[in-house]
């Protein structure tokens, strides 16, 4: 019992920030695949979502084809794929596996994040659109200011879970070798038979760790019911009752 | 042009995709049994059944899949002595029925490969059932409870039907997402689809070809797979209107 608590607490920091000369690796660089791969995603989301509301077919059609596509394939081959694109200098560029598996955490929660997008959108009353270009506001301006800002506030729970959800799912970045939580764990073990012992101990921290960093999003992104959130929503529903 | 695609290939993709569709059938029926009971049991009124749900859900939802896989697969057995671990997890009567009926190499992988999707697809699906009975007008449980229906009645007859009809959307989603989880099942030497692509790539080194047909495979799958939840989702809701209306002029 007192080994593996050694062989954890040895570790500890190897899980957390990555082995050193290796560094940012561990749950440190999964939470840095996780934030990017949401906050990039979510412009390429933006317009795709929004495209999908467009006045032109072939905008549309683009839109939806870049959804379902993304969307169809498992993240770990929509990694292999990516790589074998853009590794080997077919066209041009040649990344490493971190910026391989960036493109494909892009590409894949883009893709869920505009289906979000374009539900939300679709949530925006029709007459609050038409009341704001009566006003005089070009269709730009109308979606800028009135169709986004109501959009976001409907998407707002299912972007957070999109979040969570992509957060976990960068474990699987494993399979390119990239030096996250996931990868730094299997490497700690390594092929070692005399690490045996050690492997619960160490699924269980992972997994923890995981778990404390899921559950602590979700925590922080479901706000406290207060008087704001009662103002909105009423204002929500009033608005959704009164047209 | 398609001469990387050999006999042999063929026949081991046409395996990982027949292993792809057993797996997501075994795990689809599977966590939406223990799906909806979790999510039941979250609601039930009892705290002993409340607070057990709510940590499975918090627990299953909020780790990964591939670790709860790798967990179950890899880590488990060595909870185990070498020669108890043997008759344990790989050596028994149970394990060796398993391997007939699968054919897998090791009828334990693919055991605890399901164990690991089924608890984390279960988790979502209990509280995505929960949000789906959330919509369910109270008049009908009012309803049905004063024409005489017992809670167990009220429940089989209101709840479980309403609420699994308004979260279908949701479920099917899920259960999609389930289906692509399945390519997670490689990690612990499952011959599944994406496992037979892998091999095909080290034996051929025609990566390219055989990841382009491996997400075609996967989007067919996928099609397929929404395909069969639309017409579920019809069905649950073939009689509704005349039903809500019926409530409506009770």
């Amino acid at each position: 019992m007192s080994d593996q608590v050694d062989f954890i607490i040895r570790n500890i920091p190897n899980l957390l920030v990555g082995f050193p000369g290796q560094r940012p690796g561990g749950l440190l660089l999964s939470v840095v695949l996780a934030i990017s791969g949401i906050g990039l995603g979510f412009c390429v989301a933006l317009a795709v979502g929004s495209a999908t509301t467009s006045r032109w077919r072939v905008l549309r059609t683009v839109a939806s084809g870049y959804i379902w596509l993304f969307r169809g394939v498992p993240l770990i081959l929509l990694l292999l794929i990516v790589h074998n694109i853009f590794s080997t200098g077919k066209i041009g560029v040649e990344t490493s596996s971190f910026q391989s598996a960036l493109i494909a955490l892009v590409l894949y929660s883009s893709a869920y994040q505009a289906s979000i997008v374009a539900a939300g959108l679709r949530a925006v009353p029709a007459i609050l659109v038409e009341d704001a270009r009566l006003l005089g506001a070009s269709a730009r301006k109308a979606w800028q200011t009135v169709q986004l800002p109501y959009g976001l506030r409907v998407m707002r729970p299912a972007l957070v879970s999109q979040a969570i959800s992509l957060f976990k799912d960068t474990s699987v970045v494993v399979v390119l070798g990239v030096a996250d939580l996931t990868t730094t764990a299997r490497i700690a073990l390594g092929s070692d038979i005399e690490n045996a012992p050690y492997w619960v101990a160490t699924y269980l921290t992972v997994g923890f760790l995981y778990f404390l960093v899921a559950t602590a999003l979700s925590q922080l992104a479901t706000p406290a019911s207060g008087p704001e959130q009662v103002g909105k929503s009423g204002l929500v529903s009033s608005l959704g009752t009164t047209i | 042009m398609f001469d990387w695609l050999t006999a042999e290939a063929v026949e081991a993709l046409a395996k990982g995709v027949g292993f792809t569709l057993g797996l997501t059938l075994v795990t689809t029926v599977s966590s939406m049994v223990l799906g909806l009971a979790i999510g039941a049991a979250r609601m039930n009124s009892a705290r002993r059944f409340q607070i057990p749900a709510r940590s499975f859900i918090e627990v299953f939802r909020n780790v990964p899949a591939l670790i709860q896989i790798i967990f179950w697969a890899f880590a488990v057995p060595n909870l185990f002595s070498a020669s108890r671990r043997r008759t344990i997890f790989f050596d028994n009567p149970l394990i060796d029925l398993l391997g007939d009926l699968t054919t897998l190499a090791i009828p334990y992988y693919g055991a605890a490969a399901c164990l690991g999707l089924t608890l984390n697809s279960s988790a979502y699906i209990a509280e995505l059932f929960r949000a789906g009975v959330g919509t369910i007008p109270i008049e009908q449980l009012d309803a049905s409870r004063s024409l005489g229906a017992s809670r167990r009645v009220a429940f089989r007859s209101v709840v479980l039907p309403g609420g699994v009809r308004a979260a279908f959307p949701a479920i099917s989603t899920r259960l999609i997402h389930n289906m692509k989880n399945t390519a997670l099942a490689s990690f612990v030497a499952v011959p599944e689809l994406f496992h037979e692509i892998e091999g095909s790539i080290n034996a051929t080194f025609r990566a390219t070809e055989f990841l382009m047909l491996g997400a075609v495979l996967y989007l067919g799958l996928s099609a397929l797979m929404s395909l069969v939840l639309d017409r579920a989702d019809a069905t649950l809701h073939r009689g509704q209107r005349s039903r809500r209306y019926g409530v409506g002029h009770v």
